[in-house]
């Protein structure tokens, strides 16, 4: 069953298109990642997906609804993470914790999350005294309280060392063996190819490869996926230039 | 109903932790009231005036603290919370973001009644302060004042696109309201001039029903005030809602 549905997605800010007649699909219990440079309209597709934006044309159906017409239900059932999260001043774990399980009707419980990802004992710290890691990892707990059946997590280990982007990643690989329905947007390759069934590359707001990351290499002319990235957005640079 | 009364627990604590207008709307004004009664006492309004000057200036006093939580706490906090894009998150929530505007009017508003209640219980033990006109009346005009000044600040949090514009707006409509307007500088000590440059203001028309309602004076050229007053809300308020930036 497919629980996102994206058909012909288009949205143009003045000038330029940001994201082009984009089409995608994400399975039950399936991770798809969306990756592409600095403005590739990753952001963009992801807000029209949520509804946040309203795209020029194209459709979009989120298990079974429509994000904007539907928008109390729908995300009763869905958690996003946005890029880059900022909170009210001074507000604390606990605190934030319990106002964004107050907008649920059957929302997790913020305690065990909060062990689970490793900021157990942090409740009365005010969020703003927290490491990046740290904020990171809440931000992910906080996607996670109303227990959702999917998942938004854009630009998910941004600005976090190694050692906090690996303890990211293992958390996530256990909500999908949980069976929630992921869509991570990201312009790391390694985090990609470690937590994705699927991606999707997108340039200047087209998709220029869909499909495994297994088969985004076996089609290209190199054996690592980080040089196959390059050489699609390059092949598509080259095909550009010969227009 | 359930959210809302979480989320103004959050709201009211955070507001208070911040401290901002615990001071600018709640001390200030007590603070304007001690001074006032240190300086005229008991004395009466004018010679032969059946209220002294602190029962007049209690109307103005407590508009002080509508300005300073309608003016400053009201549309900062709406600039804040769009700039940490709170506002856009609530937008994937199953809550519509206009809850946590209407909890934050709710918010500054409890703080403008709680200056009031303190800012009467100071006159009034201090200062010998009585209300003699209709409580009814004065907390009407109260709440219709707060709604004016309340909708002009939400205007500027609704349209100034980052946090430097709507400091600047907020300091340009707050601190000639808060000295001009009779707020603070009692109108009737103002020389004639000042007089008439204060009734520009949208807050001296406001304060001209707090006192009449305060004092119980006859209320025939109230017409003008409660025009004034009641259409600022209607209009700012109005065009606040359709020109609110989310993000």
């Amino acid at each position: 069953m497919e629980t996102i549905v994206v058909e012909q997605l288009s949205k143009a800010y003045q000038e330029t298109q940001a994201v082009d007649c984009i089409s995608l699909a994400v399975e039950r219990g399936e991770v798809l990642g969306v990756l592409g440079a600095n403005g590739a309209g990753k952001s963009t597709l992801l807000e029209c997906i949520l509804g946040v934006r309203r795209p020029d044309s194209g459709k979009v159906s989120i298990l079974g609804m429509n994000p904007v017409r539907d928008r109390k239900a729908l995300f009763q059932r869905v958690g996003v993470q946005f890029q880059e999260s900022r909170y009210q001043e001074k507000i604390t774990v606990g605190e934030l914790c319990a106002v964004t399980r107050s907008l649920y009707r059957s929302p997790a419980d913020s305690e065990g999350l909060l062990s689970r990802f490793g900021l157990a004992g942090k409740q009365k710290c005010q969020v703003s005294g927290l490491s990046g890691g740290e904020k990171q990892r809440l931000s992910i707990v906080l996607a996670l309280l109303p227990n959702p059946e999917v998942l938004f997590l854009d630009e998910l280990t941004t600005g976090l060392d190694p050692r906090g982007r690996r303890e990211v990643w293992k958390c996530i690989s256990g909500l999908k063996q949980e069976g929630l329905t992921i869509l991570l947007v990201s312009h790391f390759m390694d985090e990609v190819e470690a937590l994705c069934d699927r991606i999707c590359i997108l340039n200047k707001g087209r998709t220029i490869f869909a499909g495994t990351v297994g088969e985004a290499i076996a089609a290209s002319p190199f054996t690592h996926f980080e040089d196959a990235y390059l050489w699609y957005t390059d092949e598509e640079e080259r095909q550009y230039e010969s227009v | 109903m359930r959210v809302f009364r979480v989320m103004f627990g959050m709201e009211w604590k955070l507001a208070v932790r911040g401290m901002d207008m615990v001071i600018f709307a709640v001390a200030m004004p007590v603070a304007v009231m001690i001074v006032l009664g240190m300086i005229y006492g008991d004395r009466p309004a004018y010679a032969g005036a059946s209220y002294s000057f602190v029962e007049q200036s209690f109307g103005a006093v407590t508009a002080v603290a509508i300005a300073a939580s309608g003016l400053m706490g009201l549309p900062l906090v709406v600039a804040d919370y769009r700039s940490r894009k709170i506002l856009k998150r609530f937008k994937v929530t199953p809550v519509s973001p206009v809850l946590i505007l209407l909890v934050q009017m709710l918010v500054n508003l409890l703080m403008s009644l709680i200056a009031l209640v303190l800012v009467y219980i100071v006159g009034a033990v201090c200062f010998g302060l009585r209300v003699e006109g209709s409580w009814v009346l004065f907390m009407g005009a109260f709440l219709l004042v707060a709604a004016s000044v309340y909708s002009i600040g939400m205007l500027v949090g609704a349209v100034s696109p980052n946090i430097k514009i709507s400091n600047l707006l907020c300091c340009v409509l707050y601190f000639p309201m808060l000295l001009f307007s009779g707020a603070t500088i009692p109108y009737e000590v103002m020389p004639g001039a000042l007089r008439r440059a204060a009734d520009v203001l949208p807050l001296a028309q406001g304060i001209k029903l707090l006192k009449t309602a305060s004092l119980g004076l006859p209320a025939d050229h109230m017409l003008l005030p409660l025009a004034v007053t009641a259409g600022i809300a209607a209009v700012c308020g109005s065009i606040a809602i359709r020109f609110f930036r989310w993000e």
